[in-house]
């Protein structure tokens, strides 16, 4: 880890670290510059604007977005591209376009719950989370098509 | 809460720029019709109270329980 701060190419942002206690990583510290900024937050939620994207090989193909002014509160997302692969046909075309871009660093994740003493998933495909990482912007977006599901199963 | 009486065809302002319209009035429906901005957005409200209850289920997953169904993901993912 130490090898590659110092590597790292010079940055015109200050590092600046910051440390969170989370239910699922215990403390976490990290980089200010990784938050990112939903101005409405997620939908029932919207008293979280600051989250986190985080990525840890356990819980693959997961992720968790985590609140950071709210630390208890944690979602855990999923690229939906990676079990509903059509999925871009709901999508509008401006934003797959920017999705696929080489030169844009997006992300588009759907929310993940568990069902049942199985644990069966569900994706919410109708409310996407759209995540811009070089505006740092973040928006839970609601599609209009009528046919989408808000409870998708995937197992 | 606000509770107006409107007759067929009259109109409520909300703000300056949301006008809401009684186009239809039929047994126990009434339709609606709205005039916004195109940055205001309008849903149905069971929708929006369907995605909240979605999110507020996901935001009480727990670490443990998502890390046996990354599992069991991934092992199919990979054959």
């Amino acid at each position: 880890m130490w090898h590659q701060t110092c590597r790292k190419e010079p940055s015109i942002e200050v590092e600046r670290r910051m440390r969170i206690k989370t239910r699922q990583f215990g403390e976490i510290e990290f980089d200010e510059n990784k938050i990112i900024h939903f101005p409405k937050g997620i939908i029932g939620f919207e008293d979280c604007q600051r989250f986190l994207v985080i990525h840890d090989e356990d819980y693959e193909p997961f992720r968790w977005l985590i609140a950071v002014d709210r630390q208890e509160i944690g979602f855990p997302v999923i690229n939906p591209f990676l079990v509903v692969p059509d999925y871009t046909q709901e999508l509008p075309n401006s934003l797959v376009e920017k999705l696929f871009a080489a030169d844009e660093l997006m992300d588009l994740f759907c929310v993940v719950t568990l069902k049942g003493e199985g644990g069966k998933v569900t994706i919410n495909l109708k409310s996407p989370i759209v995540i811009d990482y070089q505006n740092k912007r973040g928006e839970q977006m609601v599609l209009p098509s009528d046919s989408l599901p808000i409870s998708h199963p995937i197992s | 809460m606000l509770v107006l009486t409107r007759k067929l065809g009259q109109d409520i302002l909300i703000g300056d720029q949301v006008l809401v319209k009684v186009v239809k009035i039929e047994n126990n429906k009434v339709q609606l019709g709205i005039q916004a901005p195109r940055d205001v957005a309008i849903f149905r409200y069971e929708l929006i109270r369907k995605i909240k209850d979605f999110n507020y289920r996901a935001s009480t997953t727990s670490p443990l329980q998502l890390k046996t169904a990354a599992g069991v993901m991934k092992q199919r993912m990979h054959g």
